[in-house]
């Protein structure tokens, strides 16, 4: 039974309509083999040898021996950048939960004198292209001593006005009645937030930690400026570099290989978050 | 007056960090640009010197209309996909969730790790993913990127591929909101398909296309290291934008006022861009 879309069930009853219908399906087949297509063969191309590569026009490898992917491995030393990566990852989603978070909270429950000011400076930096920035930034972070660390990564999370608008939205949806029964018992704004508000938003939680862990996984531009040459290096800032190494191109795939497992990981549990979130940021990247 | 003062005091941490990554950067900008400097120390002011500098070198030219070709060419491939791909997978009684998700798919992949893949997809040789499918229907390699009457076009198709699908999910909401029972009246008045998609579908998506068409050219504006990871701003400047021309005085020159220059005169093209966009929006609504 077709309940949505330009063709309705009862226009299907005409020939010439299924036709049409069924060229439908054959566009979309097409579009789903053009999205897939590029990172099938991605995968694949890993398991060639190098000459292979460079000299057989064919889509699947000889043989799908994975011994080559853990050879690259071990000669990239992936481990290390993982766990920089890693590293990167959990101030990131600390920053980006408890920063944004409190300021949410204090835009939504608190309200102190001139809170709309400081949320329409907020909605103004959504507009605001931050690369614009990008050069007084990196001499301010250079000035703090922080170059070479990951606590610029860190605190980047900290303060993201998307995080900001979607936590504010969700805080607003509880009802100020409970805010006030807790101040009337004495407790205090921190305990409130971290005692009640916290815990009931664990869906908006979930959500924002998903984005941060995808954000700092595939940010690789103020990582690369900040963590360059100092064997601190994140997957995404080692995969720029070999833009200038000397590695072999089936090396290079392989490390696209590895650098994009993780969030196709994470799309498979969280899909149904991820691209509901996707429904509501418009363009990201 | 006690909660005020909290108010601010939970809120102070957070606004701090705003200001040192998002404010703060955005006005020393401007102020930059209007100084010369050795390496990070600013020495004096040069009123308009370092603009006239940018202006004058021929990089300049190539970046400033490669940034149109780019805006341009994203209009032509990138908008139109992904409205028709929410409108096919609409029409889905079955496979709707599966060609939603595989659709989505190239989007959850990081920006670098698809720059770096079409690399090799692009590939001149007979090896390249394309010319191994052009050599399934018997054409011969073909030069890809490194023809600079291609790069662009071809570095926005690349973009495509990756954004489309979350742009697609958008318009997707979008065609969930429109009501049936419009499409039913339609067919009670004898419309057929094409009229339903002129009088009924177009207008309803209408509005939101027209907010993401204006975001889609923000974005394609600031486009950077796609050109910077596939072909370096190459062949010859072929494609070179004006966000990687910022980038080589800023990291590899090492020319921060000159680069804050370049930033200052892409944020003055986006502010142009929003305000003509307002206008022109303003006088058709009326």
């Amino acid at each position: 039974m077709k309940k949505t879309g330009i063709i309705r069930e009862f226009d299907l009853k005409r020939k010439e309509i299924k036709i049409l219908y069924y060229l439908v399906y054959l566009v979309v087949l097409i579009l789903v083999l053009i999205a897939l297509t590029p990172i099938i063969w991605t995968i694949l191309s890993g398991f060639k040898t190098l000459s292979e590569f460079v000299n057989e026009p064919s889509f699947l490898p000889k043989n799908f021996d994975y011994e080559k992917y853990i050879q690259t491995w071990r000669v990239l030393k992936f481990g290390r950048y993982y766990l920089n990566s890693f590293y990167v990852i959990i101030g990131s989603v600390i920053f980006a939960v408890i920063g944004n978070g409190l300021l949410a909270y204090s835009l939504s429950k608190v309200r102190p004198k001139g809170w709309s000011v400081v949320y329409s400076l907020v909605l103004w930096s959504l507009m605001v292209p931050n690369t614009i920035g990008l050069v007084p930034l990196f001499m301010n972070i250079n000035r703090l001593g922080l170059q070479g660390t990951f606590v610029p990564l860190w605190l980047a999370f900290g303060a993201n006005a998307f995080y900001v608008v979607l936590y504010k939205n969700f805080f607003d949806s509880i009802p100020q009645s409970l805010i006030e029964a807790a101040r009337i018992d004495g407790a205090n704004e921190l305990n409130i937030f971290f005692r009640i508000v916290f815990p009931l938003s664990m869906p908006i939680n979930t959500v924002i930690t998903i984005f941060a862990i995808n954000g700092a996984w595939s940010d690789f531009l103020l990582p690369y400026l900040v963590l360059n040459n100092t064997g601190k290096e994140t997957v995404m800032v080692r995969l720029f570099q070999f833009r200038t190494s000397v590695a072999t191109p089936v090396d290079i795939i392989r490390a696209v290989v590895f650098s994009l497992i993780p969030p196709i990981i994470l799309f498979a549990f969280f899909q149904k978050y991820i691209m509901e979130g996707a429904t509501h940021t418009g363009i990201h990247g | 007056m006690k909660r005020n003062i909290v108010g601010w005091l939970i809120m102070l941490p957070t606004l701090i960090l705003f200001s040192f990554y998002v404010w703060e950067p955005l006005i020393e900008s401007i102020i930059l640009s209007f100084f010369n400097a050795q390496g990070m120390r600013l020495k004096e002011f040069v009123g308009l010197a370092n603009y006239k500098f940018i202006f004058n070198h021929p990089d300049f030219k190539s970046a400033f209309l490669n940034t149109f070709s780019y805006t341009f060419w994203s209009l032509i491939i990138g908008f139109l996909v992904p409205i028709i791909m929410a409108i096919l997978i609409n029409e889905l009684i079955r496979f709707k969730g599966f060609s939603r998700v595989s659709l989505y798919l190239p989007s959850v992949i990081p920006g670098l790790a698809v720059a770096l893949m079409w690399t090799f997809i692009y590939k001149p040789s007979e090896t390249g993913l394309l010319n191994i499918i052009l050599g399934k229907f018997g054409i011969s390699p073909q030069p890809w990127l490194t023809n600079p009457k291609w790069t662009i076009p071809l570095i926005v198709i690349m973009m495509t591929w990756r954004s489309a699908g979350a742009t697609m999910l958008i318009y997707l909401a979008g065609l969930q909101n429109i009501n049936p029972e419009l499409y039913e009246a339609s067919v009670i008045d004898g419309a057929n398909i094409l009229h339903r998609i002129r009088y009924i579908t177009i207008p309803q998506i209408y509005n939101l296309a027209r907010s993401l068409l204006v975001l889609q050219i923000i974005a394609v504006f600031q486009v950077l290291y796609e050109p910077l990871v596939m072909t370096n701003g190459g062949p010859n400047n072929a494609s070179l934008s004006l966000m990687q021309l910022m980038y080589r005085y800023a990291f590899e020159r090492f020319d921060y006022p000159k680069a804050a220059s370049v930033s200052v005169f892409i944020g003055l093209m986006l502010v142009l861009i929003t305000v003509l966009y307002n206008t022109f929006v303003k006088e058709k609504d009326m």
